[in-house]
């Protein structure tokens, strides 16, 4: 059977590719390396969940290799199965976005020509995008209406122009400390956002409303609120998905995808023929089935020949902070307001997204606060060691878990700035590990730039204030160079540019006239925001394209 | 007779064989792992027992769990044959027939050694598993962990264990 189109992987990059041209009468398939589960098989098991990681690969089958470059140019070697290193986020119809915190924020107009205002930066691969951020708007708001997308728009210094004045959905429940929130920002000088949720607050769009069941982040979402790929997009299309297939070669001629192979799960090597073909692994695995993809038109790997597959990997920049309100320190009903579980604490910081320091200007980021998880075994475990850094047991741990988790609560807050592209963080495969399908497990070669942790520093400490100004206790943050698995980009990134880039413009690939590539990997740079929104956005983009490419034959 | 149904129940764990414990380079006797782990676990968290929770029930889950690795597993059954080694080195008996002072004492003692802070976390954090598990995992039928700390599990609640 030959398919209009052969998508691979079912998450943000993939759906709005599938939802777009099976909607639009064309025949689709899309393989998917996980299982389907749908609303009613979401619990919020945390023991399965989070504890034993239900929803992603066991290492000892599926692992990456991890070459760490040290600050003294040494690398270190780490198996990650040896080293439970994982970097797998959710191997299920719809991907990750099942399994997303939906902090939706679109990428703004600077983000999408760094180059060109922020200037070059020694040691990294910073370029302008190829597309402008007017090109992407009008996608922006498709996701904010077919996805779903909740919240109250704010004018602010940052402010992205818009197309449309406010969000189709009003924003989330939230809980009372929002208005310490924004009363310490008041006083600070700093702008309050609410922010945007990829979440419904009532029923619409075939969909159910938010339960607030106080368990979003990590767990898959139960009432089908959450706009995970899956609930949003797949569960509303024709599109054909098997499921449980590992895709593990694409086959081409000099100009052709022809056939993509893939292991059912007994291990039987499947084929399918396709007209278009659309990988969207997530960055890392569409790098390493591309480069894993050799035959003799392409010997370094499928639309390799320029040697551009897998470079300029990025991530998000930036890290973590926290601080602790305490019922010694509120009143009654304080006290009432920092327990309402459930209610979101939906407050984002964008006053640093560009800032100057000492004559220049740098390129900042985002910074959003949220509830500590409620995970209760997580919490717990977080209580085993006393002030001095032993460990403790007994009467003295049963009464420090109950005082800290029956009488404080802790508000946290994460940075996103940009994971600035460089030579030093890509993608290749391993010459020695292979995954159980026989296969080179891909190799994530780690470098930070110095000028990530620079910025993440600075917004940090901008949000320490907050907290400071609030009346939080035990005030911490850390930034690093530690890359978040789940805010993975880059790798097959778009450009105009044959020789230095992947992709074309419309995320086709230079080399081959039938290649789509629609997951994170295309970004060039990533901006300071989370990356799922603009993954969905340009993927919606380029089904246009496709559509317009089967339409001339 | 206790140890007939004990084998009979775990006859193809890991836990079914003792493990030597050895003193001075010398043989000084044989422990079962989940003996000393079930006692270490009530050493650490007798709150546990007083929430009516089924510890030894849920590390014989751990133990079986297609989602621990043979890593964590052998860890575990290392840590357990090392503290009976440390009891025997400091007081002549293995730390399952020690008085619960001295037990204390050997946990002191190993929790300043990184394997034994390891060990020692990594059975709080199943004994944190099993306080807080939702019923359908057999071990907190009561959800008297969830009481203990006014906690609202999240809904819906899991139809089936993860094993």
């Amino acid at each position: 059977m030959m398919y209009d189109v052969c998508i691979i992987g079912s998450g943000a990059g993939g759906s709005p590719i599938a939802y777009e041209l099976s909607n639009a009468g064309f025949n689709v398939v899309v393989l998917e390396k996980g299982k389907n589960y749908k609303e009613e098989d979401f619990s919020k098991d945390e023991l399965g969940v989070s504890r034993r990681n239900m929803f992603t690969p066991l290492l000892k089958e599926e692992q990456h290799v991890i070459n760490q470059r040290e600050e003294d140019g040494s690398i270190t070697r780490y198996v990650g199965s040896e080293a439970e290193w994982s970097f797998w986020n959710g191997s299920m119809v719809g991907g990750s976005s099942n399994l997303m915190s939906g902090y939706f924020h679109r990428m703004k107009p600077n983000d999408f020509k760094l180059k060109s205002v922020y200037g070059e930066i020694e040691g990294a691969n910073v370029v302008d995008w190829p597309i402008s951020y007017e090109e992407l708007e009008p996608y922006y708001e498709k996701v904010e209406r077919v996805v779903g997308v909740s919240g109250n728009i704010t004018k602010h210094k940052f402010s992205e122009p818009r197309s449309t004045p406010n969000f189709p959905h009003a924003k989330l429940e939230e809980n009372g400390v929002t208005k310490w929130f924004d009363s310490a920002c008041a006083n600070l000088g700093f702008e309050s956002i609410p922010t945007p949720r990829a979440i419904l607050p009532h029923a619409t769009l075939n969909r159910n409303a938010c339960s607030y069941s106080n368990f979003c982040g990590s767990y898959g979402c139960a009432t089908g609120a959450k706009g995970s790929a899956r609930a949003a997009l797949l569960q509303k299309c024709k599109a054909e998905i098997i499921t449980e297939a590992f895709v593990y070669k694409l086959e081409s001629d000099e100009s052709k995808i022809t056939t993509v192979h893939y292991y059912d799960k007994n291990m039987q090597s499947h084929e399918v023929r396709a007209k278009i073909f659309v990988v969207a692994a997530q960055a890392i695995e569409s790098a390493r089935l591309l480069l894993n993809s050799k035959n003799i038109y392409f010997p370094h790997g499928i639309a390799n020949n320029s040697k551009e597959v897998g470079r300029n990997l990025i991530f998000s920049g930036g890290g973590s902070g926290q601080g602790r309100f305490k019922f010694e320190n509120l009143t009654k009903n304080q006290q009432i307001e920092l327990m309402q579980a459930g209610v979101f604490f939906n407050r984002s910081l964008q006053d640093w997204y560009d800032y100057e320091e000492s004559g220049k200007k740098y390129k900042g980021g985002t910074i959003d606060f949220l509830f500590e998880h409620a995970n209760i075994v997580s919490r717990a475990s977080r209580e085993f060691y006393n002030d001095e850094g032993d460990i403790i047991w007994g009467d003295a741990l049963r009464k420090k878990i109950h005082k800290t988790l029956t009488t404080s609560r802790v508000l946290s807050f994460e940075v996103f700035n940009d994971w600035l592209p460089s030579d030093e963080c890509f993608v290749s495969v391993d010459a020695e590990v292979e995954d159980k399908f026989h296969m080179p497990v891909g190799a994530i070669n780690l470098w930070g730039h110095p000028q990530d942790v620079k910025i993440g520093e600075y917004l940090a400490k901008k949000a320490t204030q907050v907290l400071k100004e609030m009346g939080a206790e035990e005030i911490s943050y850390s930034i690093s160079s530690a890359p978040p698995p789940n805010l993975v980009a880059g790798g097959c990134r778009f450009g105009d540019n044959p020789k230095t880039s992947v992709l074309d413009k419309n995320c086709k690939a230079h080399e081959l006239q039938n290649l789509y590539v629609t997951d994170a990997s295309f970004m060039p740079t990533g901006g300071s925001v989370p990356y799922t929104w603009t993954i969905y956005a340009n993927s919606f983009r380029v089904a246009d394209k496709i559509i317009e490419e089967l339409k001339k034959g | 007779m206790i140890l007939n149904s004990r084998r009979a129940f775990l006859k193809t764990s890991f836990l079914t064989t003792a493990v030597i414990v050895m003193s001075a380079g010398k043989l000084f006797g044989a422990v079962y792992p989940l003996d000393t782990m079930v006692i270490a676990a009530e050493d650490l968290f007798a709150h546990a027992k007083k929430l009516e929770v089924d510890v030894r029930a849920y590390l014989l889950i751990i133990l079986h769990h297609t989602r621990v690795t043979e890593e964590e597993k052998t860890s575990i059954r290392n840590g357990a044959q090392w503290l009976n080694e440390e009891a025997v080195a400091q007081y002549k008996k293995t730390y399952t027939q020690l008085s619960a002072d001295k037990r204390q004492e050997i946990l002191k003692i190993v929790s300043k050694e990184k394997w034994g802070e390891n060990w020692i976390y990594a059975l709080l954090s199943y004994v944190m598993e099993a306080t807080f598990s939702d019923k359908v995992y057999g071990v907190n039928k009561n959800e008297n962990g969830q009481k203990w700390l006014e906690f609202a599990a999240g809904m819906p609640r899991p139809k089936e264990p993860l094993l």
